[in-house]
């Protein structure tokens, strides 16, 4: 379990990541 | 599920703020469970009261009470606060509160970020609510914030437009911490498919949450430089296309609807086992079915746009791919019947509002069914069918499990009992109350009253009236509420570590109320 509590991190910023990059896709799709 | 409760009252080896310092500086799961759940109550007063003056200006037709201006404000607040301000915030309690219990971790993932995802709540619905107090008054131009309308208020659309955007934040927040908290902080042994199905919703709304907040957030930006940085994303006369902000705000708000409704099928796939005393019938279906309910989630948006013109083969798709949706629906619904098929029932309130749950929420899916079917639509849009399809849903749909759970866990919490007849008498004056308020609206609509006006034709009186007198008892059933959530924490007789004989699961291993530290050593689960 130890293994897998490290993988929080990696865990957060992907999915902080995505939700960045959906942010900035959806004004991208307002200036088309 | 476990064999060895490991339960800890506190070491000592912090010294814990008290006062209010412990309330803004914690990062514990428990406390700020009860945080997101006493704002969840804060804002379901306020937002109710809301509703309350509404109902009272429909009493009769014509203008009683308010300028039809304040009128428009009460509605469109009234459906942001309840949307952001209390469903949103008491599912975030609930996750809060049972997600590490339930999955035996002793916190979630990222305890600080924790602590700020809830404290700028808050702040969020200050603004908001202040937002009556400044020039113009409060935003007016309905919850789903179209322009042109919302390119044309005043001060306080700015400020709505800053409050959404913190209150997306935090729900982005959050749902990154419980996706890593189900993804990383599980007890050795607990896999994915032997995980409470209320941990498996709140997974995948989590996810939907970060699919779609991100896109509201881009809305309302747009919407922002539209009105003051000379951008016309929105504006037809520069270019724009206010159509589109439909698409984009659809887009989210349709998975929304889901982001209500999902915690609220977990809370009911616990409470129903429990007190049915049989296993939750067809535990995998369910999971799929949330899943499969989620992804469709994506691909209907457009039946809240049918009116607006769009090409026939785009209506019908997003028709069937709407009525779609009701396959994986039913298959819940069907699984929470035979689960009480022949088991050994007991009513207490848990059980029966999930059983009301099971039945109105029913009622309300079915309105949606009817209003999926695009001719029937393009009569019935903004008509009061469509009010009383979306509060079964809501209020007898997340609202009513959000009662269930706090009188099924209300006791793991506090670590008393609730008292049983009040909880009665809440159930049954909210299940008459409720209805007695939206089913007159199903003949309203059907008859073309149009929503969100302060005045009506004089053949609507008599519904409307209904309607009014329902209100009044739903809305003062709540105090009810309160004074038994408020008795259950002054004292009360004591909880048992499982307080349900069916319950089943980690929560029920540690003792009542829950300590403030639990599980700082993992449990095994076979």
């Amino acid at each position: 379990m130890t293994d897998k509590r490290n993988g929080k991190y990696r865990t957060a910023v992907v999915l902080a990541l995505f939700a960045l990059g959906l942010f900035l896709f959806t004004l991208y799709t307002g200036l088309k | 599920m476990s064999d060895v409760a490991h339960a800890h009252d506190d070491h000592g080896h912090h010294a814990h703020p008290t006062g209010i310092m412990r309330w803004l500086t914690t990062t514990n799961h428990k406390d700020i469970g009860t945080l997101y759940l006493f704002f969840a109550l804060i804002m379901l007063f306020a937002a109710g009261s809301m509703a309350l003056l509404i109902r009272a200006e429909l009493f009769q037709p014509g203008l009683q009470l308010m300028h039809p201006d304040f009128f428009n404000q009460l509605t469109t607040m009234h459906g942001l606060i309840m949307i952001f301000g209390v469903i949103m915030p008491a599912f975030s309690g609930f996750a809060n509160w049972q997600v590490p219990l339930m999955l035996g971790a002793p916190d979630m993932a990222f305890p600080r970020m924790n602590n700020w995802a809830f404290w700028v709540l808050p702040v969020a619905g200050l603004m908001l609510m202040s937002s009556f107090l400044l020039p113009g008054g409060a935003v007016a131009g309905g919850w789903t914030m179209y322009p042109p309308l919302f390119i044309q208020g005043g001060i306080s659309y700015d400020l709505t437009i800053l409050a959404v955007h913190i209150m997306g934040l935090s729900s982005i927040m959050g749902s990154i911490n419980i996706i890593t908290t189900i993804l990383n902080m599980r007890a050795p042994g607990l896999t994915l498919m032997k995980m409470p199905l209320f941990c498996w919703t709140w997974l995948i709304t989590a996810y939907l949450l970060i699919a779609t907040m991100p896109v509201l957030a881009g809305a309302v930006t747009m919407l922002l430089t539209d009105r003051n940085f000379g951008t016309h994303f929105f504006n037809a006369a520069g270019g724009g296309d206010p159509v589109m902000f439909q698409h984009i705000f659809w887009f989210f708000a349709h998975p929304e609807v889901y982001i209500l409704i999902l915690p609220a099928f977990g809370i009911v796939s616990q409470v129903i086992p429990t007190f049915a005393r049989k296993p939750l019938f067809g535990y995998a279906s369910m999971v799929y079915a949330t899943a499969s309910i989620a992804i469709l989630s994506f691909i209907v948006w457009a039946h809240h746009m049918f009116t607006v013109g769009m090409p026939a083969a785009a209506q019908l798709f997003f028709m069937f791919s709407t009525m779609l949706i009701a396959v994986p629906t039913g298959v819940k619904v069907f699984n929470w019947v035979a689960t009480m098929w022949k088991g050994s029932m007991t009513f207490e309130t848990p059980m029966l509002f999930a059983i009301s749950f099971v039945c109105l929420f029913t009622i309300g899916g079915f309105s949606g069914l009817v209003l999926a079917i695009a001719p029937v639509d393009i009569q019935l849009h903004d008509t009061y069918y469509v009010v009383a399809h979306f509060h079964y849903v809501l209020v007898s749909g997340a609202l009513f499990a959000i009662f269930a759970g706090i009188y099924y866990w209300m006791p793991k919490w506090t670590g008393h009992m609730y008292d049983e007849t009040l909880g009665k008498w809440h159930f049954w004056l909210s299940v008459i109350g409720m209805n007695i308020v939206f089913f007159p609206m199903h003949f309203l609509g059907l008859a073309g009253m149009p929503r969100r006006i302060p005045d009506y034709a004089l053949q609507f009186t008599e519904f409307n009236q209904i309607a009014t007198v329902g209100a009044f008892i739903f809305g003062f059933s709540q105090l009810v509420f309160l004074v038994v959530v408020l008795k259950a924490i002054k004292g009360g007789a004591k909880a048992p570590a499982r307080v349900w004989e069916g319950a089943e699961g980690l929560e029920w291993t540690v003792p009542s109320p829950a300590p403030y530290h639990t599980f700082e050593t993992a449990p095994v689960v076979k």
